[in-house]
């Protein structure tokens, strides 16, 4: 008995690890995380785009973010490629987080040596 | 002279941008950091995991890794100011422990110090020394296979002037860049300027700090001898293998014998 309430506790933590490691799924928590590490988000507003069905768009030190919520963390891993189609010609990444998919896009060249877009796509899974 | 000529153009060859892999529209895809074109305002880009860019990547520096392109050169030379490890000689680099994907095992062929902004993995493969990594496993006949290809990046990174890992220890037993496979046969090289060649036979590259009028000459290596030379600015060297080093001073070269310092 004392046994089984060992492996109940051992998988519980490791799934509460597991869940630690995968990032925010909401796009608040996103959005949360930025700030926290010193970004400074605009406000976001709902976007229609192929890439997801609940999708926002706004902009983080000036560069254009996607921020699309998906119902499984393998959706949103599966939508990657889609988010750099958004992106076009120029500079960006599209990284999944856990159940969230985040794009940006430097369209006005603000990030010269990636730092920013760097935070914008790790900081969340931190 | 005509065979210095061959050997230019085969590096800038080499080095000229690979064709673009339009997934979407003019992007290519990059993983982790790598140094940024000068005509796209040079310097580094720091974005650690899958990213796009418009511009493409060269065949020497860069390996596939998946749809991606990693970086296997040294970042330093291009202003990299992060954490760095330095490594000495030609080593595998596990590409899926640096910017993820799949198991991917892909190689690095700078001879002299260098350095990744990455550790090796933990295993008897490599050996610190020095503070400077180096490779004492078995290479992958791939890795041997493929050197022709790819040890042009030694040439390439020849003119650049920045500040390379000084290693001053001897090499570990087992070293790669002992290997006879891993060693360019000596050549002797006259120019009218000054011209170094090193232990391997390779040509340095315009010796700065040595003057005019120096002839070096580099046969096989046979006798264990370190000798050090300064080139392209502070803090570089090019150094301290057993292999036999003649040179002929007639001029008024400055070179060194034994030990390495920053300069």
């Amino acid at each position: 008995m004392q046994k089984l309430l060992l492996i109940a506790i051992a998988v519980t933590a490791c799934a509460a690890c597991s869940k630690a490691n995968k990032g925010p799924s909401s796009r608040d928590g996103v959005i949360a995380a930025w700030k926290k590490g010193g970004l400074e988000p605009s406000a976001f507003t709902t976007a229609q785009t192929d890439i997801g069905k609940d999708c926002a768009s706004g902009t983080v030190n000036k560069l254009d973010v996607l921020v699309c919520t998906y119902p499984s963390e393998k959706d949103a891993k599966a939508a990657e490629d889609a988010g750099l189609k958004w992106v076009g010609d120029t500079t960006g990444a599209s990284r999944a987080q856990g159940e969230t998919l985040i794009v940006v896009a430097d369209r006005k060249k603000a990030d010269p040596n990636g730092k920013t877009i760097n935070q914008i796509v790790t900081l969340p899974a931190k | 002279m005509r065979h210095q000529w061959i050997l230019v153009v085969l590096v800038l060859f080499a080095a000229s941008p690979a064709f673009a892999d339009h997934k979407f529209g003019r992007q290519v895809r990059f993983a982790g950091i790598h140094p940024i074109p000068k005509n796209e305002g040079g310097g580094i880009c720091y974005i650690e995991g899958p990213h796009v860019h418009i511009y493409a990547a060269n065949k020497l520096e860069y390996r596939a890794h998946g749809d991606d392109h990693v970086f296997v050169g040294d970042p330093v030379a291009y202003g990299y100011d992060g954490p760095k490890y330095a490594y000495k000689g030609p080593h595998p680099i596990h590409v899926e422990a640096v910017v993820g994907g799949d198991p991917d095992v892909e190689y690095c062929y700078i001879e002299g110090p260098h350095y990744h902004y990455f550790e090796p993995p933990d295993g008897d493969d490599f050996k610190l020394a020095g503070n400077a990594y180096f490779y004492v496993g078995t290479p992958a006949p791939v890795m041997v296979q493929a050197r022709p290809q790819y040890v042009g990046i030694n040439a390439y990174y020849r003119p650049f002037v920045y500040t390379r890992p000084v290693v001053e220890v001897e090499a570990p037993d087992g070293w790669i860049g002992a290997r006879a496979d891993f060693v360019t046969p000596g050549v002797v090289v006259e120019t009218p300027g000054a011209v170094v060649v090193d232990h391997r036979g390779e040509v340095v590259g315009p010796a700065v700090g040595v003057e005019a009028g120096v002839h070096v000459a580099v046969p096989m290596p046979s006798i264990a001898v370190g000798v050090g030379v300064n080139i392209g600015g502070p803090a570089v060297i090019v150094h301290d293998r057993p292999g036999a080093v003649i040179i002929h001073d007639e001029g008024h070269g400055k070179f060194k014998h034994g030990k390495f310092k920053r300069h």
